[in-house]
């Protein structure tokens, strides 16, 4: 009996144990982290190649950018996926997670609930439609079935050009069923991230699809750093986000992973 | 913590609409759903083996996989193999129903074969046929008791038609989500969404009360 407890105790313990090993959290310590401080950073890493899990690794572009930032601020950092949700919350709140980076466009409608940093990389939303679509545009989508990721840029920009409550703006809770959708007919076109587009297209050479930039409808858009209001991180990490850009270590990053080199210098003005 | 109750008003009139979709999902499903589930019922208690597996083999797997992913089946899966594109009517309408239908089958079942075989007996010996036996007899001893299970059944439909969010049909949660996207706040939204259908199940099972007493 005493020994049939004891058993059921420690494997009750080792799933817990398993579990929490599971949660994805990468620790990872800072450089000269003289001071002892600490943050913990939220992602919600669904996102490739901005953030994703590589099994129970998270990595990403972002992932990069925030380790490299954190070396210069000589400050100690973890980094948890907790989806996007949680993410939300738990930044809003800042108790649990003091920031967020996961691709978070700055709008000023967010701005009223977030503080964010200074922007640490330009994005477009990039249209993909299949090969011999009649698209050509962001405003040919006025009347066609139109399919994003709910809660993104994508999803906003297309609510001012199709209306908010139009329902042929379909609204999935992930790029990867917004493109399933595309691939089974019942959408004309998908809109997203340029990432995240070109990296779908790229995987997929069999499916047929396009990816169409629309400059003129689309403007750029930034990611930042998320924090809760008022939070005193923004003051701290802005400055390492500045010279990490300007000192090539940021270009470095961007080359890995998008093949290409950032503009940078349109990236320090855009605040 | 700060709510915005002035985003929530702007978005009354979307939450509205989307009320109405569920509301309507969910009254055909469990109109389709249980006069599947009747048959299904039916065949699960068929005399012979042969003809009681395929209903058993139903029931098994629409109760024994999650909705979640039956609503992704029958949208990329079962609607395009019939009319070759994606349609998230017919969707919400087909997966809701065919769920329901397993577990209707079963309050069917148990709703008859809980009444006593003697009462059966008693029937036929009394020169009725098979039929009216079931008729006059069974039936009606039995939905006095299938009433609550059906109530149950409807309330968790209601709640289980959020999952529809997931292929964008425009219910309740899908607009939540809008809200969310928007502005990126979580409690605006999902309480808002949560009062909603507190408010469609509680009047639900207010009104399943009174049936229950007036049968």
């Amino acid at each position: 009996m005493g020994i049939g407890k004891k058993w059921a105790m420690s494997a009750l313990a080792a799933c817990f144990m398993l579990t929490m090993a599971g949660c994805g959290s990468n620790n990872a310590a800072g450089g000269n982290a003289a001071a002892g401080e600490s943050i913990k950073i939220a992602t919600d890493a669904s996102y490739a190649p901005m953030e994703y899990m590589d099994t129970d690794k998270i990595k990403g572009f972002d992932i990069d950018f925030i380790k490299a930032v954190m070396e210069e601020a000589g400050v100690k950092y973890t980094i948890t996926n907790t989806g996007w949700d949680t993410m939300l919350t738990s930044v809003q709140q800042g108790t649990e997670y003091q920031a967020g980076v996961s691709s978070v466009s700055i709008t000023d409608e967010r701005k009223e609930t977030y503080d964010y940093s200074i922007p640490y990389f330009e994005s477009t939303n990039m249209i993909m439609v299949k090969e011999g679509s009649d698209i050509k545009s962001a405003l040919d989508l006025k009347d066609k079935v139109v399919a994003v990721q709910g809660a993104t840029t994508a999803d906003t920009l297309m609510s001012d050009i199709m209306g908010v409550d139009n329902t042929n703006l379909k609204r999935f809770d992930s790029n990867a069923v917004a493109l399933m959708e595309l691939n089974a007919g019942g959408a004309d076109a998908v809109v997203a991230d340029i990432a995240i587009v070109n990296e779908y297209i790229k995987n997929n050479p069999n499916e047929k699809l396009t990816g169409i930039l629309d400059k003129e409808n689309f403007g750029s858009e930034y990611y930042g750093v998320l924090y809760p209001k008022g939070s005193e991180w923004k003051a701290k990490l802005d400055p390492a986000i500045k010279t990490v850009i300007e000192n090539g270590k940021y270009a470095e990053i961007y080359k890995e992973w998008f093949g290409e080199e950032p503009d940078t210098a349109a990236l320090l003005s855009a605040e | 913590m700060d709510f915005r109750f002035d985003l929530i008003v702007h978005y009354l009139p979307v939450f509205l609409r989307g009320t109405l979709f569920t509301i309507g999902v969910s009254i055909v499903s469990i109109l389709i759903g249980s006069v599947l589930g009747l048959g299904i019922g039916f065949g699960k208690m068929a005399p012979r083996a042969i003809y009681r597996w395929p209903f058993h083999l139903y029931i098994n797997f629409f109760r024994g996989t999650p909705l979640y992913v039956q609503i992704l089946i029958v949208h990329f899966g079962l609607i395009p193999a019939f009319y070759g594109t994606t349609n998230v009517l017919m969707t919400s309408f087909i997966a809701l129903s065919l769920n329901s239908a397993a577990y209707s089958a079963e309050i069917f079942r148990a709703g008859i074969q809980s009444i006593d075989p003697g009462q059966r007996e008693a029937a036929l010996s009394l020169g009725m046929s098979k039929w009216q036996a079931m008729r006059f007899i069974i039936l009606p001893q039995a939905i006095k008791r299938m009433v609550p299970a059906f109530g149950n059944e409807f309330i968790v439909l209601v709640k289980d038609s959020s999952l529809l969010a997931l292929v964008a049909a425009p219910e309740i949660m899908f607009w939540s989500n809008t809200m969310k996207g928007q502005y990126l706040r979580i409690w605006e939204p999902y309480l808002t969404a949560a009062l909603i259908y507190f408010v469609l199940t509680y009047s639900l099972s207010k009104l399943l009360n009174y049936i229950e007493r007036k049968v």
